[in-house]
């Protein structure tokens, strides 16, 4: 009876070493994933910010200026 | 014997025998049955062993055969590749403000082989890129590419957003390059080509530095494509950025002040540099016309030449300082020496007839004294005194006759004939600016030195190389001169006493300031006929070469105006239509150092 109990445990502790493994593997490439759509978003930000710094500098720039204050 | 016992033996016998016929036939029976499930299994295996042996033979054709093929499946099947352009570097003036930058632009295109009905594709996309739907109906149906048509450059991330959900349209982004200061700088910058080339200027000389270098992820994809694991990467590395010794400001004001006069003059191009003597830092070099860099498709190929650094000419009264320091530092000649000027008519065997300008007539004249009237004979006897050999090797020195080295492409090397070739007209002519081509950077960077004590000065455009945080990777800054071109006190001579009086007194008074003490000399020289032999009285090149202050020179300028229209008789001498630029130029950049 006792040998079958432990024949019973080092089974289920195997199937849930397995099932883990698997989970964590899954898990390994969720966050991958996430990682890179992270990325690609950070990426997008920064060149939105780049745009955004462009314009300003278009505005700043001597020759702007100058020519705002020729208009006026 | 008993008669019972006797039948019941020979019944037992009977029996006997009965049992043994029968079990005879049992074992007959077992031995076909046996013999038979020995076939069975024989054909059993037999079979098991060929389907075995055929399965060998596919893993084979499969495993060995068609290995290549089906791994090449595989991984297509189990692969996402990700190309990633480089970021092009970026390029600002010394103060940190930015002339050229590259950014991403979405761009919505269309693939019409797979759009069914364009007429309810288009009109899904119109109310999303503001483009009416008859327009975009019109763009799927007449493309001539099945493969792609742009709809919409530059779409916002909303845009591409919404677009990228219709079948059949998708979203392509790629770097653009933007130079937020339009064409104040164009000939320095340069521009680059849609492959992310540099194509001109500093663009095309730094390409290497700014492109960068392409990079190639391998992920390993799960079934929805999305990657799950990164299988192999080549690092993508963005282009370095440049810090430019320009200055947009300073720039500015030398673009604005040089285009009011060539308007005024009706000038057929110009040509402006303001470099910082003691290091030969170019602070701003302006070539009139110019072109917006982000429009190279409608600019005249004849305006994108860097005229500062390509075009050579012949430089006139301009050149005498050179030569008078060359005398001076060769001992051929006193400060206080005087030399008859022939009364404005030199002539003798071998070198014709030389006259002065506007028909004066100088007497006794010494060094300064012919520079401050700008004397033709007085310079054409004092190259006769230095010598051919000398008189090359001075100039020479001062780096006439080979390019400067600027970081920029394109660059001309004049021309400075060897003193084996020269003639008796060359000692003489020379002197005063003819029979020599220089450019105008050759011009600046030889005042440079006499303004910088006789030191060598190498001019030069970019200072540093910046990473994408900003931190600098590399110092540009030639090393320091060594030695000097002439002796220092005659330097500072030529440059506080000579040229300060030309200013006071002579030919360059419209280019005196209150503020500061401006030295400087005017040049208006004559263009050579293209057709015949001789100079032609209606086409001058006005220049005007200064710096301030005399004591402890901070800028020198150069401007030099080409072909000042004569008919509007406003002038068209290197002290009337150059040296007001020139000063206004001095006094606005002065004051802008100064603060900053």
């Amino acid at each position: 009876m006792k040998s079958l109990f432990c024949f019973v445990f080092v089974v289920f502790c195997f199937t849930a070493v397995l099932i883990f493994t698997v989970y964590l593997r899954g898990a390994n490439n969720h966050i991958f994933y996430m990682l890179c759509t992270c990325t690609a978003e950070q990426s997008r930000l920064k060149q939105q910010l780049g745009s955004k710094q462009l314009r300003l500098e278009g505005l700043i720039n001597p020759v702007a200026v100058s020519q705002r204050l020729d208009e006026h | 014997m008993n008669i019972n016992g006797g039948l019941s033996g020979i019944e037992s016998l009977r029996q006997q025998k009965i049992v043994n016929s029968k079990s005879k036939i049992v074992s007959s029976k077992s031995k076909i049955v046996k013999d038979k499930s020995a076939g069975v299994t024989i054909l059993f295996f037999a079979l098991l062993i060929t389907a075995f042996l055929l399965l060998a033979v596919r893993c084979f054709y499969l495993q060995f055969l068609k290995s290549s093929h089906y791994t090449a499946l595989c991984t297509k099947q189990q692969q996402s590749y990700h190309f990633q352009k480089p970021q092009r570097g970026v390029i600002l003036d010394c103060r940190g403000r930015v002339l050229a930058a590259s950014n991403k632009s979405q761009t919505i295109f269309a693939e019409p082989r797979i759009i069914k009905r364009p007429e309810i594709t288009s009109k899904q996309l119109a109310s999303i890129v503001d483009i009416s739907a008859g327009q975009i109906d019109k763009l799927i149906r007449e493309s001539e590419n099945p493969g792609f048509v742009k709809i919409k450059a530059g779409a916002d991330s909303n845009q591409c957003d919404a677009a990228g959900k219709i079948y059949g349209i998708g979203v392509e982004s790629c770097w653009q390059r933007y130079y937020p200061v339009g064409s104040l700088a164009s000939h320095i910058l340069g521009f680059s080509g849609i492959d992310n080339t540099g194509l001109c200027g500093i663009e095309l000389q730094y390409d290497k530095e700014l492109k960068g270098s392409a990079g190639q992820n391998i992920f390993l994809a799960d079934v929805h494509r999305r990657p799950i694991c990164l299988k192999q990467s080549n690092i993508c590395t963005d282009g370095v950025g440049l810090i430019l010794t320009i200055d947009a400001a300073v720039q500015q004001f030398v673009r604005a002040e040089l285009s009011r006069q060539c308007e005024e003059f009706g000038a057929e191009s110009a040509v402006a540099i303001v470099a910082e003597p003691r290091t030969g830092a170019i602070l701003a070099m302006v070539s009139l016309p110019d072109f917006d860099p982000a429009d190279i498709g409608r600019t005249n190929p004849n305006n994108l030449r860097n005229r500062a650094i390509s075009d050579q000419f012949e430089p006139g009264s301009i050149l005498k300082p050179v030569v008078a320091a060359i005398a001076l530092d060769t001992g051929v000649l006193g400060q206080n020496e005087k030399i008859f000027c022939e009364r404005g008519h030199y002539s003798g065997k071998g070198f014709g007839h030389i006259g002065e300008y506007g028909g004066h007539e100088f007497g006794d004249l010494t060094i300064r004294e012919i520079l401050t009237v700008s004397s033709n004979i007085g310079m054409a006897k004092i190259g006769r005194r230095i010598g051919k050999k000398q008189l090359y090797k001075g100039l020479s020195l001062f780096g006439f006759g080979r390019q400067t080295g600027i970081d920029l492409p394109g660059e001309a090397e004049g021309l400075l004939r060897p003193a084996d070739s020269w003639t008796g007209y060359s000692r003489t002519r020379i002197p005063f600016g003819q029979e020599i081509s220089v450019t105008t950077i050759q011009l600046i960077r030889a005042f440079c030195v006499l303004a910088n004590g006789g030191s060598p000065v190498q001019p030069f455009l970019v200072s540093a190389m910046v990473d994408n945080e900003g931190r600098i990777i590399k110092l540009k800054r030639p090393s320091p001169a060594v030695g000097f071109v002439i002796k220092p006190q005659v330097a500072r001579w030529i440059v506080t006493e000579a040229l300060v009086d030309v200013v006071n007194e002579g030919t360059g008074q419209k280019a005196a300031l209150e503020k500061w003490q401006v030295f400087g000399k005017t040049g208006t020289a004559q263009l050579a006929l293209s057709d015949r032999k001789g100079y032609s009285d209606r086409d001058y090149i006005a220049s005007f070469i200064a710096g301030a202050p005399a004591e402890a020179p901070a800028v020198v300028v150069l401007v030099s105006i080409y072909k000042p229209d004569i008919s509007l008789g406003k002038g068209y001498t290197g002290g009337t239509v150059a040296a007001p630029v020139a000063a206004r130029i001095l006094e606005k950049t002065l004051n802008y150092l100064e603060k900053h």
